[in-house]
């Protein structure tokens, strides 16, 4: 269908124009693609399709949603009513807030799995440094615009998140209260916050956009990597990405949808995952909530926190937890690429996806004495797994790795 | 390679699952869209009450009505016979062209030259059916009061700043006038003696 749409009149004008042809056959048509690509490689489309659908969401929500801290009559606020009036008042608002909390829950899910994928398959090795940073450069992003989008609707886990997460970069030596000032608009979070978080929140998913065109670009370049990890050579290894990859993908999005749409339209709150039950309490100042945690896809770096006693051990500590992920291609120094032929190597990646869920349980908890030590057990092998990288060619006997596919 | 049967069926296959495909986009994009309609908040504030008894007479008031202008003017028995003799200069006189200009009750030739339910309190949508400015009220007849600003058969009226339009006293709209109807009349009826619900 592709091909008729590109023998016409019309499309050889636009091409003459922009060269659209010559984009069809280098990016898509004649784009190779290793032909043993498995499901695991469908989660970056999946990650740009919630991307898409946030930011379509995003905008019909901001047509009513007003960021202001003001009181309103009933002891609430501006923020909070307006949140309550696309849920009651707007037409399909229920759907569009819905649709983007859980989308926003599920581009972590998608963009872990992802992550998870490249770091079995050692989709992070050379010639896939940069991409590898690029993506995590797009998953700071992400944390950044979450923790922005978080605040929006002023309720009591927005506000008390908020003023945890500040009060963070006071630990910070010399420059920290300033940060935590500047950040904050004031001396607590309040309108200046909310309003500043607004315009972030709003600016943080376009620069996405650019940054994931970047990510894709750096890909097109080097490639796809693929599950035996092996650089693939010979043509008919290779098929072209359309229709082959188009059409698996579209196959993905819809399984995808399937789930989406269950949640959306039948447990949006997920238990309390998604939707905090904290958060329908609109925000208080004056009183803590029992229990304060980020949502769940922010916890395991919030166990990695408080695993320390010291305030500043603690930031530092989750600075490098993500610092790290960069240094990821340089300390891996196996000539082996994909875990499947790294006896070894597989285990621990598979025990690191294990230890970030029990980071990420530990952090959503509330804290006893044994989870404290379980947490912090568990960021002693979050950092162990990467100090041990650089020497695992000295002990592992990889497993032959084979010549094609 | 892939023989005729082969094509066809793979053609059904592309027009079905497009196909499909488009009622699915169509389908999503019926919230978006639907959720710029005015939500149920804004179409609850739909009525005005006004008692009309505080315009004093040859007075005119603009209260406001779904976010709109609206002129409230009670007419004296002279602005009433100030309606007469001008049907010729007028583009639509029994208010008849459109649906916004009428009203059920204007139910004879008197009610459609007066345009109210009581002669005398006017209550018309304050925004010129030319562009939507809000014309200025210039009630007396002739230019002793208004000097060139309008023509020398001035039945009394208004007559919008904007670009020109003409109206007389019962809002109908002047020959000559950029302005292609008389002004709306919104639904309305009065809960008692003085006052009115609008809308």
């Amino acid at each position: 269908m592709l091909d008729k749409i590109m023998k016409t009149q019309l499309f050889a004008w636009v091409d003459k124009r922009t060269g659209a042809e010559a984009i069809i056959k280098s990016q898509l048509t004649e784009y190779p693609a290793p032909k043993n690509l498995n499901y695991m490689w469908n989660f970056g489309s999946l990650a740009l399709l919630v991307l898409v659908l946030q930011i379509i969401t995003g905008i019909f929500l901001v047509m009513y949603y007003k960021p202001s801290a003001e009181a309103t009559l009933g002891g609430f606020t501006v923020a909070f009513d307006s949140v309550e009036r696309i849920m009651r008042d707007v037409n399909f608002g229920w759907l569009i807030r819905y649709m983007h909390a859980v989308g926003a829950s599920m581009f972590f899910v998608v963009v872990y799995l992802h992550i998870g994928r490249g770091m079995y398959y050692g989709s992070f090795k050379a010639p896939r440094e940069l991409l590898w940073i690029v993506g995590v450069v797009i998953l700071l992003i992400m944390q950044g615009a979450a923790f922005f989008g978080y605040l929006l609707p002023w309720g009591q886990m927005s506000f008390w998140g908020a003023t945890v997460i500040t009060n963070l970069f006071g630990a910070i030596p010399v420059v920290g209260e300033l940060v935590s000032e500047l950040l904050r608009g004031g001396f607590a979070v309040g309108d200046p916050t909310l309003n500043r978080f607004f315009s972030l929140h709003y600016l943080f998913p376009l620069l996405l956009v650019a940054i994931v065109g970047g990510h894709v670009h750096a890909l097109h370049v080097v490639h796809s990597n693929n599950p035996e990890g092996i650089d693939l050579h010979k043509p008919e290894e290779m098929i072209p990405f359309h229709p082959y990859y188009t059409i698996k993908d579209a196959f993905g999005v819809a399984v995808f949808l399937l789930f989406y749409c269950y949640i959306v339209f039948f447990n949006p709150q997920m238990g309390g995952y998604f939707i905090e039950v904290d958060n329908y309490v609109p925000a208080n100042n004056l009183q803590t909530p029992a229990h304060i945690a980020p949502v769940w896809y922010l916890t395991p770096w919030y166990t990695i926190l408080r695993s320390f006693e010291s305030k500043l051990l603690g930031v530092a500590a989750m600075g490098a937890s993500l610092g790290i992920l960069f240094l990821l291609p340089f300390l891996c120094k196996s000539a082996v690429r994909s875990a499947r032929y790294r006896p070894m190597y597989q285990i621990m990646v598979i025990m690191f996806f294990v230890d970030v869920i029990i980071l990420g349980y530990c952090g959503h908890t509330a804290t006893t004495p044994v989870l404290k030590v379980v947490g912090q057990l568990a960021t002693a092998y979050y950092f162990l797994f990467f100090v041990a990288l650089p020497f695992l060619p000295k002990f592992e006997k990889t497993r032959p790795v084979p010549e094609g596919i | 390679m892939t023989d005729q049967a082969d094509q066809s069926r793979r053609n059904f296959l592309y027009v079905a699952a497009g196909g499909l495909g488009a009622v699915a986009a169509g389908a999503t994009a019926i919230p978006f869209i639907g959720s710029m309609m005015p939500a149920a908040d804004t179409l609850a504030a739909a009525k005005t009450e006004f008692d009309v008894s505080t315009v004093e007479a040859g007075q005119m008031v603009t209260i406001q009505w779904q976010g709109k202008p609206v002129f409230v003017v009670h007419r004296t028995a002279e602005q009433l016979k100030q309606l007469d003799g001008h049907d010729e200069s007028l583009k639509d006189m029994n208010s008849e062209a459109i649906a916004e200009v009428q009203q059920p009750w204007m139910d004879t030739p008197e009610k459609r030259k007066f345009r109210a339910i009581k002669p005398e309190y006017l209550i018309v949508v304050a925004s010129c059916t030319h562009l939507g400015c809000i014309p200025l009220f210039k009630p007396s007849a002739g230019r002793k009061e208004w000097g060139d600003s309008v023509p020398d058969d001035w039945p009394g009226g208004w007559h919008c700043p904007c670009h020109g339009s003409y109206y007389d006293i019962s809002a109908r709209v002047i020959n000559g006038s950029p302005a292609p109807h008389n002004l709306h009349v919104m639904p309305y009826k009065y809960s008692s003696d003085t006052i009115v619900v609008i809308g």
